[in-house]
């Protein structure tokens, strides 16, 4: 039986996430010492599982060889509409939020899997429409204040058991996408979809209706982004969001989800906005211009994909032994 | 059989006229200077203008990535970058010295991302990506975030608000750009071979075409359009703006798709960039005169994006469609 | 005849058209329980439209198609599989990413209504044992990107195999499997037999075809020309006289008389396993190049127009040296090329018929950069004239010309090149009606009278006869043998076929 070597090939990038944390931790735990202070982890814990909600359903998009840039405003659409379901309904108000990124990535899902529209159009399009009913609902971008900030507060910043229940639920929601992922037939349709979209109809697979549910999952999880957000500030923000899209694709790619899609693995996405929010968070604190992280986020989007050109060329899938 | 299609593909093509982007930006126009006050007057059309003037420079730089078959996204950030540069070069260099280094980095960034998406096949929407990040990283690191602001002498605001035999200059230099385009696109060497790189770019190697060069000969020409924009930019902006135009790639893919580039690459014409061009530039301005809340220019914008490209995929069915009402009218 | 046996699946008449062009007009076959049916036919023929048919991934538009002697019409892969029938599939459908045991279970992610993917995987043990069938010692979860080509087309084999299955449709199976596994294939496709499984097996090799094959129906531009015969009654010579085509009158052309010789491969050696060869082109010499498909031919042909490298070996266009694969200097040096696959590499067809027919030569008519469109013009358009372009409107866009006139495009685009020294066409007229193949063929001899070394690789023979001063047989990647002008058909079979012909 021959064993494959699995860290040379799709487990290889896999890998970049958690070095690249570790790197970044060590590096601001020695330069400075009060990164690892429990206030500072603390708020890099809690930003980090916006974008890793982000990230994750992004993954979904980008699995199936697309990807979502309307996630930033979906953000903020269901920020607002959890806000004001919250004041109308009370707290199970909030689900609204993700039904509203359920709406998003259906409308985004069906323009590409179903009219062929080039993701990258379809949401920008989405993007900015997104955007506009954000404001509509608002009076032009006023925040939505809870009525009830006690609660909100508490769901976002009482720990119980160590972590506040927000992001318990934000824990939770992450394991289910692993779970779907791995364990769910459309998981598996989506990453079929990925990995070879000419054949998925010869095995029987609808490509349109995979499509559709992959962006879906995204904009749901986006939605479910978005009312973390509104809990933690106590209101809802119909004007954020922005520049959260590239985060969340830079997470996802840096955690190993490859653009020619077909494979992803939450865990690691996961990782990869622990990192990219730990370098905004650790630079910020160390003094040093924060925007350095930027560079360094852009250096390891670019260096993942020279990773993977030098895979290819070192280590050459067997294929190319074909005579 | 075989000899009956050919003949019948044509007349379809003579009879039917599908909706194009110059029809439809007429009609935007038509419909907004009947209902807009003070839409349709001279003044507010060289206003339009001169604010559609660097989305259009811009948007040239892009039509030719999407033509060869990529996306450019760092044009967001390396404007942002080339305005920190000029202000910081000014004093050594002077004006001119300080926009051509400016302009100098853009073209840098452009290099860069043309040569490792030739040179290791990387998909462009992931190097451009990286690219727009770490220049963003660069640029705010450069300016130490906040804005520098730059001596408004008369030599530095010229580009963007002098007037060259009355007409703006970046009017004028938005039209030259289109110019350079069309010339480019349907009167060079190079211009041809974006063409044919992008249509297919296996048959373009059989052709012998040389495929990597091509490829990185258009991100070098598109981001010179980008710094001419990021020299117009400076100036208005009068500082240099570590966010300066985040959201410039896309518009300018916008702005594209809706003047009718698909952006699969092989096909995009001058004419379409100025068309996506002007109708943006137009619902923007007519949302303002109107007073109206940006959530409706927004949602107008979306309207205009989504359509046109839905009605361009359907086009194809629309033209079976014709073809068929077409045929049984004429045969009864 | 003993007993009347009924066939398991029969299609009657079908006929299917793409476009403007005629993939099968008149085919029929009859697939009985328990005996392995070998379709043959040169490329083009309609194997894989009559495949697509079988397996319901295309709708034919007329004729019929029965199963255990009732109408069906499959509308999709999935009806088909649901009435037992089961392809295997030539180009590799496998999801590369995914472990052996999610690719063996793909049919059923794509039936389940259940949610779960556990519930539709099948078992660790249900994999093994497909695995074992064909032969392969692998771990199940192993990802199928880690494969060998020959181990993944064996992983797409266990997946038909392990489905409950009345026919077996197995496309080109052998093409990347060595002889060992391919033989533990035939051992697995006899024990289905065994156990009544009807078997549909498409291959080019003709040792595969006398080891498993029971019936041979053969198809020809779209019809069937040999309609379930038994293996045994058909001599292989048969069989390649109705592959390609009866003797028909050959037209033989009055031809140059060669010159000197211009392009020059020596020591080419195309694959590892191939054995080095030369091969000179005089000027004004027409070389056909004949083989049936997988026998390098195309290979060899796409390598002398330096579109394609090699194991190892030279090229020469008179004393100039080019460099293997380097398409840039060889149009340089005046070769031009016509590749086989004209959609994949030949044509812009959303770009107009002029731009298609210049793209090799746009540097001659630009100076300083900048492209003179009349001179693209004056030079372009004597040759799309000469081709009788039709309809002839030089700026309609080239996809929507048919297949005659795309290939007229393709050829003017090698023809116009200012020096043009050398001139390597593949398959010049395939898909191509009766007209556009005669203007093609007098361009090509045109060209040979003007100067130019030509090799005519084609897997039409009447074409290769007609045209060539000598004919180069090729067979597992070598130059077999060479006849001369003239050599009659016969014998130009009895090479392709290989010595065990008789």
């Amino acid at each position: 039986m021959r064993v494959h070597a699995p860290v040379l090939r799709s487990g290889g990038r896999f890998l970049v996430a958690p070095l690249c944390l570790g790197i970044g931790v060590v590096a601001f735990a020695t330069t400075a010492p009060e990164f690892l202070s429990t206030g500072n982890l603390q708020s890099i814990v809690a930003q980090m599982w916006i974008l890793g909600l982000l990230a994750v359903g992004q993954m979904f998009a980008i699995a199936s060889r697309g990807f979502d840039i309307s996630v930033g405003a979906t953000v903020a659409l269901s920020s607002t509409i959890a806000a004001l379901g919250a004041n109308f309904f009370g707290l199970p108000g909030l689900f609204l939020g993700p039904l509203a990124g359920l709406g998003v990535g259906t409308l985004n899902g069906v323009l590409i899997g179903f009219v062929g529209v080039q993701p990258i159009v379809a949401t920008l399009g989405m993007l900015v429409g997104v955007r506009g009913l954000s404001l509509l609902l608002t009076d032009d971008g006023q925040v939505v204040p809870l009525n009830d900030t006690a609660t909100a507060a508490r769901l976002a910043f009482d720990p119980v058991l160590g972590l506040p229940p927000a992001y318990w639920g934000a824990v939770a929601f992450v394991g289910l996408a692993a779970w779907i992922l791995n364990r769910l037939a459309v998981g598996r349709r989506i990453l079929m979809l990925g990995s070879n979209p000419d054949a998925v109809h010869l095995v029987g697979i609808s490509y349109a209706r995979t499509q559709i549910r992959a962006y879906q999952l995204c904009g749901f999880y986006a939605g479910l982004a978005g009312v973390l957000l509104t809990v933690r500030a106590g209101t809802g923000l119909p004007t954020e969001g922005t520049g959260m899209e590239l985060q969340s694709i830079a997470a996802a790619v840096i955690g190993g989800t490859a653009l020619s899609g077909g494979v992803a693995r939450v865990s690691s996405v996961v990782l990869g906005a622990a990192f990219v929010q730990v370098l905004l968070t650790g630079l910020n604190l160390q003094g040093v211009s924060p925007f350095v992280a930027q560079i360094a986020v852009g250096l390891v989007i670019i260096g993942s994909g020279l990773l993977e050109y030098a895979v290819r060329y070192f280590a050459p899938v067997n294929s190319r032994s074909r005579t | 059989m075989t000899a009956l299609t050919v003949p019948m593909k044509q007349s379809m093509k003579n009879r039917f006229i599908p909706p194009t982007s110059a029809w439809l930006t007429l009609a935007v126009f038509v419909l907004f200077a009947l209902a807009v006050p003070r839409f349709a007057t001279f003044g507010n059309i060289e206003n339009v203008l001169r604010i559609a003037s660097i989305l259009c420079i811009v948007a040239c730089g892009q039509a030719i990535v999407l033509i060869l078959g990529g996306i450019e996204f760092s044009f967001g950030s390396s404007v942002a970058l080339a305005s920190i540069m000029t202000v910081l070069m000014l004093p050594d260099l002077g004006v001119a010295g300080g926009f051509a280094a400016g302009a100098g980095v853009i073209l840098l960034v452009g290099a860069l991302n043309g040569a490792l998406i030739a040179r290791f096949d990387l998909p462009p929407f992931l190097v451009t990506l990286g690219m727009l990040m770490a220049v963003a990283g660069f640029a705010a690191t450069l300016a130490g975030g906040l804005p520098i602001d730059a001596p408004l002498t008369d030599a530095f605001t010229w580009p963007a608000r002098g007037r060259v035999g009355g007409v703006p200059v970046p009017i004028i230099a938005a039209v030259l750009s289109l110019i350079a385009l069309y010339g480019l696109l349907t009167h060079t060497h190079i211009g041809r071979l974006w063409y044919l790189v992008g249509a297919n770019s296996e048959a373009a190697r059989l052709s012998g075409i040389r495929v990597r060069l091509t490829i990185f000969a258009g991100y070098i020409v598109a981001s010179g359009f980008c710094a001419l924009a990021s020299v117009i930019l400076t100036s208005r902006v009068g500082s240099g703006q570590p966010g300066l135009a985040p959201n410039l790639p896309f518009e300018t893919i916008a702005a594209c798709a809706i003047g009718g580039i698909p952006l699969s690459g092989g096909q995009g014409r001058a004419s379409q960039v100025l068309c996506g061009v002007l109708i943006i530039a137009m619902m923007n301005n007519a949302v303002v005169l109107l007073n109206l809340p940006v959530a409706y220019q927004q949602l107008m914008m979306a309207a205009v994006i989504l359509g046109t490209v839905v009605l361009q995929r359907a086009s194809a069915p629309i033209q079976v469609m014709w073809h068929l009402l077409a045929r049984r009218g004429g045969s009864q | 005849m003993t007993t009347y046996v009924a066939p398991v699946f029969e299609v009657q008449g079908v006929a299917k058209h793409y476009g403007a062009t005629c993939a099968l007009r008149d085919a029929s076959l009859r697939l009985f329980p328990g005996r392995v049916h070998a379709l043959l036919g040169e490329n083009g023929a309609g194997k894989s439209t009559m495949v697509k048919i079988i397996v319901g991934a295309i709708q034919h538009e007329q004729g019929a198609t029965t199963i255990d002697g009732s109408a069906v019409r499959f509308r999709s892969v999935q009806e088909a599989i649901a009435a037992g029938i089961i392809p295997i599939y030539q180009h590799l459908s496998l999801f590369p990413h995914l472990s052996i045991i999610e690719n063996l279970s793909a049919f059923s992610y794509g039936s389940t209504r259940s949610l779960s993917a556990k519930s539709a995987t099948i078992s660790r043990q249900e994999a093994e044992t497909w695995l074992k069938a064909v032969g392969l010692d692998l771990d199940p979860e192993t990802p199928v990107e880690a494969l060998s080509l020959g181990e993944r087309q064996l992983v797409e084999i266990a997946r038909g195999l392990g489905q409950k299955c009345k026919v077996l449709v197995l496309d080109e199976p052998t093409a990347a499997l060595t002889q060992e596994e391919a033989e533990r294939l035939f051992g697995v496709v006899r024990t289905l037999c065994s156990q009544q499984t009807a078997v549909l097996f498409i291959s080019h090799k003709f040792d595969e075809i006398d080891a498993l094959a029971d019936d041979v129906t053969v198809l020809r531009d779209g019809r069937t020309v040999i309609d379930g015969e038994p293996r045994a009654n058909l001599t292989r010579t048969d069989l390649v006289r109705a592959m390609l085509g009866e003797a028909v009158d050959i037209a033989i052309r009055d031809l140059p008389p060669p010159g000197d010789v211009t392009v020059r491969a020596s020591r080419l050696q195309l694959h590892a396993n191939s054995s080095p060869f030369d091969v000179a082109v005089r000027a004004g010499e027409i070389v056909g190049l004949a083989g049936l498909v997988g026998s390098g031919v195309l290979e060899l042909a796409s390598a002398l127009a330096g579109a394609r490298s090699a194991v190892s070996g030279t090229l020469k266009v008179g004393e100039r040296a080019i460099p293997l694969g380097d398409r840039g200097r060889a149009v340089a040096a005046g070769i031009g090329y016509v590749p086989s696959d004209r959609h994949a590499e030949g044509l812009f067809p959303m770009l107009t018929a002029l731009q298609n027919a210049s793209a090799s030569i746009i540097k001659s008519f630009s100076t300083h950069g900048i492209l003179h469109r009349e001179v693209e013009s004056e030079s372009i358009l004597p040759w799309l004239q000469r081709l009788k372009l039709h309809p002839f409107q030089p700026d309609l866009q080239a996809g929507n010309f048919s297949g005659g006139n795309q290939q007229k495009l393709l050829i003017s685009r090698s023809l116009s090149l200012p020096q043009l020294r050398a001139l390597i066409v593949l398959e010049p007229t395939r898909g191509v009606d009766i007209a556009a193949r005669e203007t093609i063929h007098e361009a090509i001899i045109e060209a040979a009278r003007n100067g130019a070394a030509v090799v005519l690789a084609s897997s039409d023979l009447d074409e290769v006869m007609a045209l060539s001063h000598r004919i180069l047989v090729v067979r597992h990647g070598n130059v077999e043998c060479e006849l001369p002008w003239g050599a009659g058909r016969a014998a130009l079979m009895q090479s392709l076929a290989g010595r065990a012909a008789a």
